[in-house]
């Protein structure tokens, strides 16, 4: 290495040389090259990053102010005391796409149902069904015809009329082409319009939830002569049009002007916006750039002030811990399923998840036909889990292994809590965090799995436990029959009877564990009006939405 | 021009191996894009009613050419999920992660070339081995924690200084520019200092090596300081080591930044890529997959080129 004496690191005197602009290569002395040296330190290569970064923090500085100045400049334009014409409402699951008829997922029945698109028939945030395209119908004693008499006047936001050939066509195809939820409209056999402001459905067998269906994607009514990309564009005859739609994003709608009902839309332009990360989504709504925010985190919301409505709604999401009932897993012992059951401390995974969710013994949540409190049947306790697993053949020395499969959307805490409290019943827990995709492969499809955990937030879906097929592998001969006497029944009471009956068959033989009735919570800025809080996952009807920013 | 014909010639080979290797991986992996938007509640029949309506049912070979003929009138394809263009889709995300990624390399060219150049200067000893641990502590910092600390001291909300967004990218974009450039300087910053030790480290080892070498002394002969021929001749000596750091550097980042992308919610290419992924929106993912082998291409192509401006020696060599 060279290290002469000239590679001194400190700079020493400021003497300036005549020398100064010699070429490197003329040959001088010893002493004018140092000279000459020195006399280059002001344009050493320190200066120019001194340069550079001064440069990089005055930009930096500049940015700062004119971001600053026209936020100022634009709160100050919004004036108090009057209504917004714009409203924008924080949600967290973003639609990948507009496709309803084609793609899964509530994040579109909220968006779209009731705000773009209309169904025959409609829900309230009770869960109920109300009247919608129709404004009244008929059933026939035998339960078998349906007669929906449309109101009139109605036309879709492009302008074209909608009547009772729209509905024809609507329900046509989603039987032709199996569109998503086509399997709700069971018993189908026909539908028809005698004139145009009539529709009649008629069915091979009763079928009492067939309203309720109708009142969801199944009953949408779209325009037979409209030409779009559904993926990208929406054309329906709700109170709303789309304005924009940008996937993962957000999702901008305009208020019709001529919308043909009295429900007409209250706030010209609202737009949602979809947050992922729930921080974010506080700090926009703390900052104004949302006025709503659904759901917001419990823990985080404690940090609201007055400013802010923070209301938890009731909803039918169910946080099911699946159990593999099929043979050949350790969880196809009765015993096993049980002990599980005993070994949860519900309340425990309720508060630490901020305490508005609900205990739920069964499959069936409060807003759901045949709701019955059934978290009585296995309260917390661990020994009664222990002596049912030691009965099973397991014990401390010889624990009990399985393996917790799920999906990464549900993050780690909840599979971490699992874990510690199993273990306590000597239950040695695995946890397997995977992708949605993976996990529709491995767990829904193949059923290769011990425990799964899954929010199944549709409502209604008590089918689920009457067929053996579906991944819980649950198939119980009674179940069954109670269950299709509730679905062929045309009696309503007595349905809620036979499915109530049936949601305790399930919740005793612990098909599974319901870990907790997922309550949504969701914060209003002060002056919001018309925000739905109930139910607002599936069913968010935004035409009464208003925001009048305070004085 | 023959070595560049050649190099063209293997460009094209290279793209097509590439998408076939691409094509047969992803259809390796478990789970498909109809069952993926059919959810949880969903008929078997109603998934077969899907994977017929998208095509999914055609042999692969046949779905193959489908897609390796839209390359070829350069189309890349619709998502299957979303139904938009994979063009547009991965420009929006490229319009994040290149400004975030031209940004972070400026950060880090600003830090590790002049501490490398320092790190080589001094003959403290003591100083010194304060560079070497600065080079070791900022390669070795993971990315999530730098980037937490940084919102820590700096993020509206929550810092100390709050000046910049926490997370995510104004839904304006860039037609707010300011508000743009804010949300990706925080991001800049993490990347800026993680890459900016390896650049040190990379200045400092070829500046050793050309300072042992002969050169400077060289130049040292013919009248420099060792400072000025570290400079002058050192560094333009390092150069074209340099160049080939920082354009494979570059291009690893346009997926290296996804830790970074995820942790400030920045909807650019890694994050959508993974999220691609997860839905199994296999035409976006094996066409985004096959712009980035591309991109690598050509920057490895760049780099060459700059190589042998920057260094004539090697033109001459392989004209022989």
């Amino acid at each position: 290495m060279t290290q002469q004496n000239n590679g001194s690191p400190t700079p020493q005197n400021e003497h300036s040389s005549a020398s100064e602009n010699t070429p490197n290569t003329s040959a001088s002395t010893d002493s004018s090259l140092q000279a000459h040296a020195k006399s280059e330190k002001p344009r050493s290569p320190w200066r120019t990053w001194v340069i550079a970064i001064i440069a990089v923090i005055i930009v930096a500085a500049a940015v700062f102010a004119i971001v600053n100045h026209t936020r100022a400049s634009r709160s100050a334009q919004q004036s108090a005391g009057e209504q917004a014409d714009t409203v924008t409402i924080g949600l967290k699951l973003a639609p990948t796409n507009l496709d309803i008829r084609n793609t899964a997922g509530t994040a579109l029945d909220q968006a779209l149902i009731g705000n773009v698109y209309e169904g025959l028939v409609s829900r309230n945030s009770e869960n109920k069904v109300t009247p919608g395209l129709a404004k009244s119908w008929d059933v026939s004693k035998d339960g078998l015809t349906y007669t929906f008499h449309l109101n009139k006047n109605m036309h879709f936001s492009n302008g074209d009329e909608l009547n009772a050939q729209d509905v024809v066509w609507s329900i046509e195809q989603l039987e032709e082409k199996k569109y998503h939820d086509y399997d709700t409209l069971r018993n189908f056999k026909s539908v028809t319009a005698p004139d145009d402001d009539t529709v009649v459905i008629t069915l091979s067998k009763p079928y009492s939830q067939l309203l309720w269906s109708l009142s969801g994607r199944a009953g949408l009514v779209f325009d037979k002569d409209a030409k779009y990309v559904a993926k990208t564009q929406a054309v329906g005859s709700g109170p709303y049009k789309l304005a924009k739609f940008t996937p993962n994003n957000s999702i901008e709608l305009v208020a019709d002007e001529n919308y043909w009902g009295a429900n007409k839309a209250k706030t010209k332009n609202v737009t949602l916006r979809y947050f992922a990360d729930d921080d974010a989504a506080v700090n926009a709504l703390k900052s104004g750039d949302v006025q709503v925010l659904a759901p917001v985190n419990a823990t985080l919301a404690k940090s609201l002030g007055d400013d802010y409505t923070v209301k938890a709604g009731d909803g039918t999401d169910k946080y099911v811990l699946a159990m593999n009932n099929a043979s050949g897993k350790a969880t196809a012992d009765k015993r096993v399923r049980q002990a599980i059951r005993y070994a949860i401390d519900h309340e425990q995974l309720i508060a630490s998840r901020g305490g508005a969710d609900k205990a739920l013994g069964g499959p069936i949540p409060s807003l759901d036909p045949g709701y019955e409190d059934l978290t009585n049947l296995y309260p917390h306790d661990l020994a009664k889990a222990k002596k049912l697993l030691s009965e099973a053949g397991y014990s401390a020395s010889n624990p009990l292994k399985l393996t917790l499969t799920y999906p990464n959307t549900y993050g780690t805490e909840l599979g971490d809590q699992l874990r510690s409290q199993l273990k306590e019943a000597n239950i040695d827990l695995k946890v397997n965090v995977v992708e949605f995709s993976t996990w529709l492969q491995d767990v829904y499809t193949d059923k290769d799995y011990d425990l799964s955990m899954v929010d199944h937030n549709e409502s209604h879906d008590f089918s689920q436990w009457t067929n053996p097929d579906y991944y819980y592998g649950y198939d119980n001969k009674e179940v069954q029959d109670l269950a299709s006497k509730a679905l062929s029944s045309t009696d309503e009471t007595q349905a809620d009877e036979d499915l109530k009956a049936a949601a305790k068959i399930v919740s005793e033989d612990a098909a599974a564990d319901w870990l907790f009735n997922y309550r949504v919570t969701s914060a209003t800025a002060k002056g919001v009006e018309g925000f739905p809080f109930n139910m607002n996952q599936t069913v968010m009807p935004l035409a009464q939405l208003t925001y009048t920013p305070a004085k | 021009m023959k070595y560049m014909l050649r190099r063209l010639a293997m460009f094209v080979v290279a793209l097509i191996v590439i998408s076939i290797i691409v094509f047969v991986m992803l259809r390796i992996l478990p789970g498909d894009i109809a069952a993926v938007m059919a959810g949880t509640n969903a008929t078997p029949e109603r998934v077969a009613a899907l994977r017929e309506q998208m095509g999914l049912n055609k042999p692969l070979v046949s779905q193959y050419f489908d897609w390796i003929g839209g390359l070829f009138h350069g189309d890349f394809g619709e998502s299957m999920l979303t139904g938009q263009p994979v063009a547009t889709v991965v420009g929006s995300r490229a319009a994040i992660t290149f400004p975030l990624i031209v940004m972070g390399m400026a950060v880090a060219l600003l830090i590790g070339i002049p501490l490398g150049y320092l790190s080589v200067r001094t003959t403290n000893r003591v100083v010194q081995s304060i560079y070497q641990s600065i080079a070791i502590i900022g390669g070795a910092i993971p990315a999530l924690w730098g980037g937490l600390l940084l919102i820590l001291l700096f993020a509206k909300g929550v810092g100390i200084l709050p000046v910049f967004p926490a997370q995510g990218f104004p839904s304006t974009g860039w037609a707010n520019p300011g508000k743009a450039l804010m949300s990706l300087i925080l991001p800049a910053l993490t990347v800026g200092i993680i890459v900016g030790a390896t650049i040190m480290r990379y200045t400092r080892a070829s500046l050793q090596t050309i300072s042992s070498s002969g050169y400077v002394e060289m130049a040292m002969a013919c009248g420099m300081t060792r400072r000025k021929a570290l400079w002058h001749v050192g560094l333009r000596l390092a150069m074209p080591q340099l160049v080939s750091v920082v354009g494979l550097t570059f291009a690893e980042m346009i997926t290296g930044v996804m830790v970074i992308e995820n942790l400030f919610a920045l909807p650019g290419i890694g994050t959508g890529l993974v999220s691609d992924l997860g839905h199994r929106d296999l035409i976006a993912v094996q066409s985004e997959l096959f712009m980035l082998a591309a991109f690598f291409l050509v920057i490895g192509l760049l780099v060459d080129l700059a190589h042998r401006a920057l260094d004539p020696r090697l033109g001459e060599e392989s004209n022989d």
